[in-house]
């Protein structure tokens, strides 16, 4: 339920893609046809060149340097930035606080999302088809919602365990008073392995 | 299934992989190259000595690198570089769905990891068939289930009973795409159950 941006994460992994694949291509060129690898050269030979010419036609005053070589420093630490947003864009949203309710001045109510996990902890205490439970709450632009995981018992019915938590989403709606979103994950863990099998009954 | 919007968008965000972990690698990666650029640009600025490479240095080496290597080895460099690239591509471009799959709810998204599946599946084929938990085991793909049934030496294993079995099971389910069994009864039976 995290916020990480998918739609941007796939977009700059095509184009980094992309950018190597075409790196990637020229170079094995280069080695596989001789033509190329004296292009590449030459390519090479005259941009170095420009680049000469460029860095000699802003000299920075009194101390030698270019102009150029500032603007550079200056580009490569914004495309680090840039990358370093982007790293800090995956993830992120997870939010202790699951509701809260202003009452004027009279004060405001908030609800953390621990007391429902004790909650649905007490709930499902001693429960057959669940070893384990763990409620967060998450937050993003279009309100906060609850994600409720159940580590199931192996070898429980899915269908059980899915009427389970609907029961215990019914209760969770009466206990805020207001019903919030609810993924429900169904998975295994650890205990799930340890606690044994679900038994014929 | 009639779902809101928002509970369609939770269950395609929860059966699909956001691709985090990729990108968290690609932008470090990205990021250093480009500190990295950047600090050896500022000491060449100043005159001192680079950190690996000049900007310079770093240009002419690349200009004479096809003189510098056989080319035997920069066409193989290439292709390594080339199909990184094109692993990034597919990564953008793929499916990305992930193991597990969503269950009809009136409420809420409910989102079950096919290793549940498998167990639940296993445990009835077990049931229907008389066999202990070590001789079935199931493995859940994106549209089957295949049910490998391993019978008690001597005791045949009744393929249709397991098969009908599993398929009301699966129907019990009520996932969001239906799962089709298919049964294997292995030939070598187990001793002594």
């Amino acid at each position: 339920m995290s916020n990480t941006n998918r739609a941007l994460n796939r977009i700059l992994l095509a184009l980094a893609g992309l950018v190597l694949l075409a790196a990637g291509a020229v170079t094995a060129a280069a080695g596989l046809v001789p033509d190329i690898a004296a292009a590449w050269t030459a390519t090479g030979t005259f941009l170095a060149d420009q680049a000469r010419a460029a860095l000699g036609s802003a000299p920075l005053p009194g101390r030698p340097g270019s102009w150029w070589s500032v603007a550079a420093v200056a580009v490569f630490l914004i495309a680090a930035a840039l990358s370093v947003a982007w790293l800090a864009s995956q993830g992120g949203g997870r939010t202790p606080r699951l509701a809260r309710d202003d009452d004027g001045d009279r004060g405001a109510t908030t609800i953390d999302a621990g007391l429902i996990g004790t909650a649905v902890g007490e709930a499902l205490d001693g429960n057959r088809l669940v070893v384990g439970s763990n409620v967060s709450a998450w937050e993003n632009r279009r309100g906060t919602g609850l994600r409720l995981r159940l580590e199931a018992r192996k070898g429980a019915s899915p269908r059980e365990l899915a009427d389970t938590a609907e029961e215990l989403v019914r209760g969770i709606d009466a206990l805020i008073g207001h019903p919030v979103p609810v993924l429900v994950r169904i998975t295994t863990g650890v205990r799930s392995r340890v606690a044994g099998a679900d038994r014929a009954r | 299934m009639n779902q809101s919007q928002a509970t369609r968008r939770i269950l395609r965000r929860e059966t699909h992989s956001s691709r985090a972990t990729v990108s968290a690698v690609t932008a470090i990666l990205l990021a250093v190259l480009f500190l990295w650029l950047a600090l050896e640009t500022v000491l060449g600025l100043l005159g001192e000595p680079a950190l690996l490479a000049a900007p310079g240095q770093l240009w002419r080496w690349l200009t004479g690198l096809p003189q510098a290597t056989i080319p035997a080895g920069l066409a193989a460099a290439g292709a390594g570089v080339a199909l990184l690239g094109l692993a990034l591509l597919l990564t953008a471009l793929a499916g990305g769905r992930r193991s597990r799959r969503a269950l009809e709810s009136d409420r809420t998204a409910v989102v079950v990891d096919d290793e549940v599946i498998a167990a639940a599946v296993s445990r009835r084929a077990r049931l229907a068939a008389g066999l202990t938990p070590g001789q079935v085991t199931s493995t859940v793909s994106s549209r089957s289930v295949t049910v490998q049934v391993r019978p008690t030496s001597g005791v045949p294993a009744d393929r249709d009973a397991i098969h009908a079995a599993v398929d009301g099971e699966l129907a019990a389910y009520r996932l969001d795409r239906r799962l089709a069994p298919s049964v294997r009864i292995l030939k070598e039976g187990v001793l002594g159950q």
